[in-house]
């Protein structure tokens, strides 16, 4: 989670390397609780996050996004 | 900036470390707020319990039969073996992982599975695919681009291996307000 970028950085990369028709959808909060499901994130990650994160932020400290792209015919 | 705070064979080595120390992935909770139920009936329970993704590329990768797909970071196979039944034993489905034992674990689910004939998992890096120019029809990939601290580079190497014409189909994770420090050199934190 840490590596991910913001939604519009995300989609500019995609276009910068040389793809078209770039669509981003179906936008799924990731919230603390939700991460805490994937064993990838130990109890002390889980922890620091519900300490550090505002409570406000917490139901969606990240977006799951579906991005679409097409490499050009020509 | 994040990529400022830890350097990036460290990352890579971060997440190599965590993923292959995992015992199983995010299972059948956190799959189902994912994929329908029908679909998580017919796959093996293996493949689900080793469903590590975010979201469901495969529902939104509009497949054909006879297409080639690749599976970016494939994981322990759900999308794999998903993506195998969508284009038919007249296509491909080759899955990509960075550890060895992910793919051997995906091979043996897509067996179960029964697509086994037109599925194949190879062992490599996003960073650097070993597949070469323009042989497929359409890259999916759940939850792995985040995890990459060269992001450029993976999507110059999907660029490359997609024919003219084909199409990208990713989930993952964005952010919309900046992670504390304390998280944003978090080990854990960055391979989840």
């Amino acid at each position: 989670m840490s590596g991910a970028l913001a939604e519009r950085a995300f989609a500019r990369k995609i276009e910068k390397m040389g793809f078209a028709d770039v669509w981003i959808g179906e936008r799924i909060p990731y919230g603390v609780e939700r991460a805490a499901l994937y064993p990838l994130f130990t109890p002390p990650v889980i922890d620091l996050m519900r300490e550090l994160i505002p409570p406000e932020r917490q139901a969606a400290v990240a977006v799951s996004v579906i991005a679409k792209a097409t490499k050009p015919s020509g | 900036m994040t990529e400022d705070l830890m350097f990036q064979d460290q990352i890579k080595d971060v997440v190599r470390e965590a993923y292959s120390h995992i015992e199983t992935g995010a299972g059948r909770l956190a799959a189902q707020q994912l994929y329908l139920d029908a679909e998580l009936a017919s796959l093996p329970p293996g493949a689900v319990d080793w469903a590590l993704g975010v979201g469901n590329p495969v529902r939104h990768a509009e497949l054909r039969r006879g297409e080639v797909v690749l599976d970016v970071g494939s994981g322990g196979g759900i999308d794999t073996i998903l993506a195998a039944r969508a284009v038919g034993s007249s296509g491909r489905a080759i899955g990509l992982d960075l550890l060895r034992e992910m793919g051997e674990r995906a091979e043996r689910h897509a067996k179960e599975a029964g697509v086994e004939a037109w599925t194949e998992f190879v062992t490599g890096e996003m960073e650097q695919i070993p597949l070469p120019d323009a042989c497929i029809d359409v890259v999916i990939s759940n939850g792995v681009i985040n995890l990459s601290p060269r992001k450029s580079r993976v999507l110059a190497e999907i660029r490359r291996v997609l024919k003219p014409g084909g199409r990208l189909c990713v989930a993952d994770l964005t952010v919309n307000d900046e992670l504390p420090t304390e998280l944003q050199t978090s080990d854990a934190a960055w391979a989840g």
